[in-house]
């Protein structure tokens, strides 16, 4: 093994050690502050940072590192777009996850919940 | 005599200024939250950009200290939805109201003082100052506070010749005119004023490890 091949495994394995430490962060932001930038830059296109916080949580929940407040920024972002019952979920995601949440989340889902209710009866009025 | 005591004094002066303050963390210690409610940021900066911009990058460095951190774009919308769209009426609104809304065990607010760029003849500097302050949810009490100012200026390498120096630093300044990199410099000075030692928050209850 001569000098080169030295270097090359010294490298190889710097590189190991560094990116090993490195995935040890506690949560999995995926660039949390990036995409809500992104979203403050760009505020029309909601497509994408429901797309984007979908990702989060998809790749948060591999190693059960889902960042605190995320399924709750998700599930408001679906109740903003008219879809209550999966707000609702992902509120109670929230919920379960940090019982710090709690108090706001019960208020999220109850109003999810009137929306959903009054949504109904007015499709029954239309109907009779 | 007198002169005896003005070098005492002097000297006395001149060694409280090296000895670095420690910070009372009494009353922090005592409120011992475990969530906290960061709400918009007030702007004293012309950029009305800068208080989105900013708020995107503060949950991270928040968050990793151990505390749960409601949901920052999810607070602003409902504020708004409750004619609180004003930064300035939140932050003057009783703190306890706010805490109870959310559930909160303490609200964090910040002021950005500076959000701008100096255009200088062949350089840019831009600056990012900001307030930060964290009160009680329950009592009201501020039980936190710190000022983080972070300065860039676009530093450029001598090549040996000073008319092509001029046009590289000229260039520079002319890209960070453009385009203020003001999100980095708003990162560090969050990340500084909740981790580094003579300010940081002490650690949270979900913190793993205090790094």
């Amino acid at each position: 093994m001569n000098i080169s091949n030295h270097f090359i495994l010294f490298i190889f394995v710097a590189t190991l050690m560094t990116t090993g430490c490195a995935a040890q962060s506690q949560y999995a932001w995926s660039n949390y502050d990036q995409k809500l930038y992104n979203h403050y830059k760009n505020p029309t296109k909601s497509e994408q940072f429901i797309e984007d916080l979908r990702k989060i949580i998809q790749y948060g929940e591999i190693s059960g590192r889902v960042p605190p407040g995320i399924y709750a920024e998700y599930g408001y972002a679906l109740y903003e777009q008219g879809n209550y019952p999966e707000a609702i979920e992902y509120f109670k995601k929230e919920q379960s996850k940090w019982p710090e949440s709690d108090i706001i989340m019960t208020k999220m889902i109850n109003n999810a919940q009137k929306i959903i209710g009054a949504n109904k009866e007015i499709e029954h009025s239309a109907i009779d | 005599m007198a002169r005896f005591f003005l070098i005492i004094i002097t000297l006395a002066s001149v060694l409280g200024c090296v000895t670095t303050p420690t910070r009372d963390y009494t009353k922090f210690n005592a409120a011992k939250p475990k969530s906290i409610l960061i709400v918009p940021m007030v702007n004293r900066s012309v950029e009305i950009t800068a208080p989105d911009y900013c708020l995107s990058t503060i949950t991270i460095p928040l968050a990793n200290r151990g505390y749960y951190v409601f949901p920052v774009n999810m607070v602003k919308r409902l504020l708004e939805d409750d004619g609180l769209s004003d930064a300035n009426l939140v932050h003057n609104a009783p703190v306890e109201k706010l805490a109870n809304l959310f559930g909160a065990d303490a609200v964090l607010y910040v002021t950005i003082n500076q959000w701008d760029a100096k255009y200088m003849v062949l350089t840019t500097q831009v600056t990012v100052s900001l307030s930060y302050l964290i009160k009680d949810g329950k009592t009201g009490d501020s039980i936190w506070e710190h000022n983080e100012t972070m300065i860039y200026q676009p530093k450029s390498q001598s090549s040996g010749n000073a008319i092509a120096d001029l046009i590289i630093m000229a260039a520079n300044a002319a890209v960070t005119r453009a385009a203020p990199n003001y999100v980095p410099l708003a990162r560090q000075a969050n990340f500084r004023a909740f981790s580094f030692p003579g300010r940081k928050i002490p650690p949270g209850p979900y913190l793993l490890v205090d790094k």
